[in-house]
């Protein structure tokens, strides 16, 4: 019920958020066409899709771009327009960006244009409308809600797994609560609202370490530790993600960092349950590709001007096949499956073009054939695809196991500490649907994928009053990439889809991917725009 | 800007994806989840590949079968166990029809809500509608031979009596070939031919399709010689009309009037008369029995109405046929499981549709009346008002097959069995008696 109600919360605040577009000021035609310009970032040209839509036959598809700066000035860009652009008479570069001032005549293949500041009135019914708008719940409730539901887990940990359960193990939990309570109260008083994506997190770490107490309680600990870095990480790309010259500098680090991630552990890798995805140092192991993950999407997102700029969608494209191409040579399809779906995705967002994502999709899937000629184990996963209740005691182990103790648990689940699931192999991590299934019951389980969802579909309402592609694209991809891992997990734990052993995020065990779950929500946060409501966006004063 | 917005669909549509196997999964769940949860992975009911919780007992609440985390118990009398085999079912779950195996998801408990979930984790309890004793009275007469006695109440529909042989003792060693006969259920499973009890399905097409029935005649010679094939009788009849016929069991009689009948009509009487088609109790399906009425030759018709050549029937749907004689033409379902209301003592059972009229049923009912004070001796049954037909299947130069079978009309015993002995000899001599015992330990 507690688990419910916490959920139908933030579900129902986040869905129903509807941010209204500001006007930021108009662009004005000499024909007397006066657009309004309610995006930081605008296309203008002839073509329908484009923001700026100005029906002149001598103006381009995409003539050029016009941006709001964070000093609130105007800058504007040819993008290699067929007849040009000029302000105020001066022939301008194609491809480089001049400041543009209020008054300022822009002429675009022979049409004189200016920029006109939005009105003081207008300033105005831009607060009013923002005050219109749906504000972020009030955390308290949901979090007491949690609290009690953490306390509940605990007394059901301790009757459900009697000696076995470990002290540090419950103390994880209620450090975990502890976080939560300092974190929205830290924030809270520095006059943040909007806590519904951290709660939705906080929850679901609570099921995650509830099941790695049932697993193991030895290592509820470090899966603990692991989401107080997560935390720690998603505040330092929050903030970091505020200033979007400062993020786009650090691209090209990433992009070193990661291929150095990637060499270390094709060269050092340990093969830890079928791929050689792990690297260990001093007795941590670790999944570089979980933290690879955040940079792909840092890296693929990119400003407006960028996704008109051919050498940076170039060098998003290599680095995504440098990417997969590594997965695969571990043996991580799950992953590379991962990688490559957010690529395309981003991809789509970026260029629009369906056709080459079609052609991408079929040229890999002739790549894919070739893994099963190859991979015998991974064609024996196909063959079983569909028909695991007749491979029940070698290929489809785990998936009847996760259906049959999964069903076992009813609506209602067994109680935490109840299950047998656990003595069933990556049942924490691949198979953890079945483990919440079993433990918490299938309403929960649903839910789980139902707050998975949520977050995405607010990546994709948030777009309506985006400051820069850049945040939305990143939240798009972020959603991608949380949305593939969930299908991939659950349809493979049960038989919707071939095993390929990819985590949950936020609920599946493992220390990597609990820090990247919660550091990928940055990307989330930095796209919402509701009044004070993220961390990644500065406050307005 | 705008763009973006537009293309962000395709987030939306991935979401879709993953909320569509939700949605798919959600409903594999309600529909097989039980399925799921019964499955013999799961360690959560199963040790050592055994159930370990659930009780199964008879309509007496005693204790047939014991699951615990210890092991499976039986009952402590090894007739009982014998007896209820095949009803209860192994520890292997060999018999697939057995209740450890058919009621596997009400043994351990499970619930949508509640999964398996359960506070005293030992299980609940099934009643089975059978008599321990009555399948002790029946295994102890069938004496070692291969055959079935099944008996239900063809008011309520509940099994009495279900008896299978070969059987074995679930508690000692089990035959270790799960394709052996010991695991098979003959009253379900099996399809047999009926030889002369199939009279009373020729008997019932007779009745509604002859109108001059009354004036029937035939004279039996012993040979009955018909295009150079003998339908041989046991001795000459003389000269009988339909009703002595039946009494007589005169396959010459019956032959002639197969051939009046004719092969459309046998056909439907079979598939009216449900015996073409499986039986459902409580989720267990029955075999189905199968007949052949060939129009282009008469010798193989007459082999077919007098439950020769082709003919197999199951006992089951033989057992259902009488009980619908019986209730004055409607069937009543059969079932296992004693549910717990008492609406179905007042009602009756699950109807399973009108077999015959009410008085092709009355006529039927009245000529194996006839059967039993003519033929078989009315004071051999004492305390039973009995109405019967004997059969003796020969399916071999030398073999034949007992069959005794029909109805008590017995107040508050309303009972319809079937007793097949195989390699028995005549139904009347072989097979009547078992019938006998165990209506009589019924009624008592």
């Amino acid at each position: 019920m507690l688990t419910i109600y916490i959920l139908f919360v933030c579900i129902v605040s986040l869905l129903s958020t509807r941010v209204t577009p500001e006007v930021w000021g108009y662009f004005l035609v000499e024909d007397g066409g006066n657009y309004p310009i309610t995006h930081w970032e605008n296309v203008i040209g002839r073509a329908k899709s484009v923001d700026i839509n100005i029906p002149l036959k001598t103006i381009s598809n995409n003539q050029a771009i016009l941006n709001r700066t964070k000093d609130r000035r105007w800058v504007f860009k040819d993008l290699g327009s067929k007849n040009g652009s000029e302000i105020n008479g001066y022939r301008l570069k194609s491809e480089k960006s001049y400041y543009v001032n209020p008054g300022d005549e822009i002429t675009m293949g022979g049409v004189h244009c200016t920029v006109a500041p939005a009105s003081l009135e207008e300033s105005r019914n831009n607060l009013f409308m923002r005050e219109m708008d749906k504000g972020p719940v009030a955390p308290w409730k949901i979090m007491l809600a949690i609290t009690v539901f953490q306390g509940l887990s605990i007394i059901q940990l301790i009757i459900g797994m009697g000696k076995e359960i470990t002290l540090t193990a419950l103390l994880s939990i209620v450090i975990l609560s502890v976080v939560m309570w300092v974190y929205v109260g830290f924030f809270k008083s520095m006059r943040r609202r909007g806590f519904e994506m951290e709660m939705i997190a906080f929850f679901m770490t609570t099921i995650n370490l509830t099941i790695m107490s049932s697993y193991n309680p030895a290592d509820t600990l470090k899966q603990l530790v692991a989401a107080l870095l997560g935390i720690g990480l998603m505040i330092v790309m929050c903030i970091y993600l505020r200033d979007l010259e400062r993020t786009k500098k650090i691209r090209s680090t990433l992009i070193g960092l990661s291929v150095l991630l990637f060499a270390i552990n094709l060269i050092f890798g340990t093969n830890k349950y079928g791929a050689a995805n792990w690297i260990v140092i001093g007795g941590v192991s670790a999944q570089p590709s979980e933290i690879v993950k955040l940079a792909l999407i840092c890296i693929g997102a990119g400003t407006l001007e960028e996704l008109y700029n051919r050498k940076n969608t170039i060098m998003y494209a290599g680095f995504a096949f440098f990417c997969v191409g590594c997965l695969a040579i571990m043996g991580d399809f799950g992953t590379a499956l991962i990688f490559f779906a957010t690529f395309l995705v981003v991809s789509f967002l970026r260029s629009g073009d369906l056709s080459r994502m079609i052609l991408t999709i079929a040229g890999s899937g002739l790549m894919g054939l070739m893994v099963l000629r190859f991979k015998p184990y991974i064609a024996s996963r196909f063959a079983v695809w569909g028909h695991v209740w007749d491979f029940a005691n070698d290929q489809g182990y785990q998936q009847t196991r996760t259906m049959s103790f999964g069903a076992g648990g009813g609506l209602l689940g067994l109680g935490a500490g109840n299950g047998s699931l656990k003595n069933v192999a990556a049942s924490n991590t691949d198979l953890v649907f079945g483990f919440v299934m079993e433990e918490w019951g299938f309403i929960i389980a649903v839910l789980m994928v139902l707050c998975i969802i949520t977050l995405s579909l607010f990546a994709v309402i948030s777009i309506v009053a985006g400051r820069s592609t850049f945040y939305t694209i990143g939240a798009c991809g972020a959603a991608t990439m949380f949305l593939v891992q969930t299908i991939l997990n659950v349809f493979g734990a049960l038989d919707l889809f071939p095993l390929t052993g990819v985590t949950f995020p936020f609920l599946s065990c493992g220390g990597t991917s609990m820090l990247a779950s919660w550091a990928m929500l940055a990307y989330f946060k930095a796209a919402d725009m509701r009044e004070n409501a993220s961390l990644a966006v500065r406050k307005e004063d | 800007m705008r763009k973006q917005e537009r293309r962000a669909i395709i987030c939306v549509l991935i979401a879709a994806v993953l909320f569509s196997g939700i949605v798919i999964f959600g409903w594999r769940f309600v529909k097989h989840g039980s399925e799921w949860a019964s499955f013999y992975g799961n360690t959560q009911i199963y040790t050592d590949g055994m159930i370990n919780r659930g009780t199964v007992t008879d309509r007496n609440d005693e204790v047939l079968m014991e699951c615990t985390k210890k092991g499976i118990f039986y009952n402590s009398d090894p007739s009982i166990r014998q007896a209820t085999v095949h009803a209860v079912g192994d520890p292997k779950g060999n018999i697939a029809t057995g209740a450890i195996n058919v009621f596997k998801s009400q043994l351990i408990g499970y619930d949508i809500l509640n999964g398996t979930y359960d506070t005293s984790s030992d299980g609940k309890k099934i009643k089975l509608t059978i008599d321990a004793k009555a399948n002790k009275v029946a295994y102890d007469a069938l004496y070692g031979r291969t055959g079935t006695v099944g008996v239900f109440n063809w008011k309520t529909g509940e099994i009495v009596c279900m008896v299978s042989t070969p059987a074995f003792d679930p508690a000692g060693d089990l035959p270790v070939d799960t394709e052996s006969s010991y695991y098979f259920n003959n009253f379900l499973s099996g399809a047999m031919t009926p030889g002369s009890i199939f009279k009373l399905v020729t008997s019932a097409a007779v009745i509604d399709t002859l109108p001059n029935k009354d004036s029937f005649s035939f004279t039996c010679d012993g040979t009955n010689e018909y295009h150079g094939t003998d339908f041989t009788d046991v001795y000459a009849h003389g000269t009988v009309n339909f009703r002595s016929a039946l009494a007589q069991s005169c396959n010459g009689a019956f032959g002639k009037l197969t051939r009046e009948v004719g092969p459309e009509t046998m056909k439907k009487y079979v598939d009216n008369l449900g015996l073409t088609k499986p039986i459902e109790i409580n989720g267990i399906e029955t075999a189905a029995g199968s007949f052949s009425f060939p129009s282009d030759n008469d010798v193989t018709l007459s082999w077919a109405g007098i439950g020769q050549a082709k003919d197999l029937v199951n006992p089951c749907s033989m057992m259902v046929y009488m009980g619908a004689i019986a209730n004055e033409g409607k069937a009543v379902q059969p079932s296992l499981i004693k549910s717990a209301t008492f609406v179905k003592e007042l009602t009756g059972g699950k109807s399973l549709g009108k077999y015959l009229s009410e008085d092709t049923a009355n006529e039927l009912k009245s000529m194996m009346k006839n059967n039993v004070t003519s033929n078989y001796g009315e004071e051999n049954f004492p305390g039973l008002d009995l109405y019967a037909k004997s059969g003796t299947a020969e399916t071999g130069a030398d073999t034949s097959e007992a069959w005794f079978v029909g109805f008590i009309d017995n107040n508050n015993s309303p009972y319809a069995f079937v007793v097949w002995v195989k390699d028995g000899g005549y139904g009347s001599q072989v097979a009547a008696p078992i019938a006998r015992s165990v209506l009589n330990q019924l009624v008592d």
